[in-house]
């Protein structure tokens, strides 16, 4: 009787060391990241991106109708979330906004159709403060080396400034700076642990492509 | 032909400004980085998020590696914290396991063609050990580090590790058990 219990015994322990062998044969399986994983880390950590979308501006050709349609659906959009956020939009988009008839729609008519050329991996991103009192507003982050002058905010109804910018999948920080002295972080999004360079920061991150 | 180059000279390079050797150190590390972090946090984009962050805080305190020619180490341990917060931000096993218990029919969900079972109940037991269980057990058993080497990476002291060891392949074994067999 005592034999075959020390006999069941050694078999479970024999089991228990072979299923831990075997769930550390599986879980050694190689994980591969997503393309471009290399070269968003080094963007990074130059503080500055890569931006050959830059050098390739072009004109973009629409007819008035499909750009009026296009800042209806933009203003849609930005209005159904009207605090502080961050939207993906299609970089479609950018082909039709340069003929939007409105003032504001005309101002971020002209970054997009700069940031319009060689979009593939890019996504755009809006980028939507909420400040009526505000004489101007930039946004700033770890995508454009947290310089004031580089991405400035376009003033819409409603004291709604936006902005869109293209980013390729990975994470970044931000902050927006009111009147060029004021940085307030975005209240919506998840605030970042580091608050680069001691002022208030948000993180977002931007999926990859499926 | 960076790529030949030590861990140490590298990371003295980079200190002296070439910048751009620092990928090397990237590649030599993402793979083993991406398979730890994913086998933390579960989610591919959860963990590609994590080790993105943890090159991007090793390269901004590259002056406090203390040891160059040991940067694995020092990596790790910067990969393993940022695991840690990201787990508990996340709250994954919330939101992957109650989701769960509150009882999808096994039956009914739908096993991708290139993954089993088994490794359906791996990932899910894994996931189900405490934050201190899972990363011990990975150190260990997965990126076979020596509890010297763990004891350096988490802080912890080797005797926990041990002990963290022990209860991780004790739960497993539990859990995984029917798995395993029917498996």
């Amino acid at each position: 009787m005592g034999d075959e219990h020390d006999m069941n015994d050694e078999l479970d322990v024999e089991l228990a060391d072979e299923l831990i062998a075997r769930a550390a044969t599986s879980l050694r399986e190689p994980v591969a990241t997503s393309a471009g994983f290399d070269a968003r880390v080094m963007a990074e950590v130059r503080g500055r991106r890569s931006r050959p979308w830059l050098l390739r501006a072009r004109t973009l050709r629409v007819s008035p109708i499909a750009g009026l349609a296009a800042a209806a659906a933009i203003s849609a959009v930005t209005l159904l979330v009207p605090r502080l956020t961050t939207l993906v939009v299609p970089p479609v988009v950018s082909t039709v906004v340069p003929v939007v008839a409105t003032e504001a729609a005309r101002a971020a008519a002209t970054v997009l159709a700069t940031h319009a050329a060689d979009a593939a991996g890019l996504q755009y991103v809006q980028f939507v403060f909420v400040a009526p009192a505000a004489r101007k507003v930039a946004v700033v982050g770890s995508f454009n080396d947290w310089d004031t002058a580089k991405t400035q905010m376009v003033r819409g109804p409603g004291g709604v400034w936006k902005a869109m910018v293209p980013l390729t999948a990975g994470r970044y920080t931000y902050s927006f700076v009111v009147d060029g002295a004021r940085w307030q972080a975005d209240a919506s999004a998840p605030r970042s642990v580091d608050d680069d360079f001691g002022a208030p920061s948000s993180v977002i991150t931007v999926a990859p492509r499926p | 032909m960076s790529m030949d180059l030590s861990d140490g000279i590298l990371v003295r390079r980079v200190r002296e400004g070439e910048v751009e050797l620092f990928a090397a150190l990237v590649a030599r590390y993402r793979d083993r980085g991406a398979r730890f972090a994913t086998r933390m946090l579960g989610r591919s984009e959860d963990a590609e998020e994590a080790l993105q962050d943890a090159f991007v805080r090793a390269y901004r305190a590259l002056d406090r590696c203390d040891d160059p020619d040991r940067f694995d180490r020092w990596f790790f341990s910067i990969l393993a914290n940022r695991c840690r917060t990201a787990g508990a931000r996340i709250g994954r096993r919330e939101q992957t396991f109650v989701a769960e218990e509150e009882g999808v029919p096994r039956a009914a969900v739908p096993h991708p063609a290139e993954r089993s079972a088994w490794r359906e109940e791996l990932d899910r037991a894994v996931g189900m050990l405490d934050t201190d269980q899972r990363e011990a057990f990975l150190l260990k058993h997965v990126e076979e580090l020596s509890y010297e080497e763990m004891s350096e990476i988490t802080g912890a002291t080797v005797s926990a590790l041990k002990m963290r060891v022990k209860r991780a392949c004790e739960r497993l074994r539990f859990t995984l058990q029917g798995a395993y067999t029917n498996g």
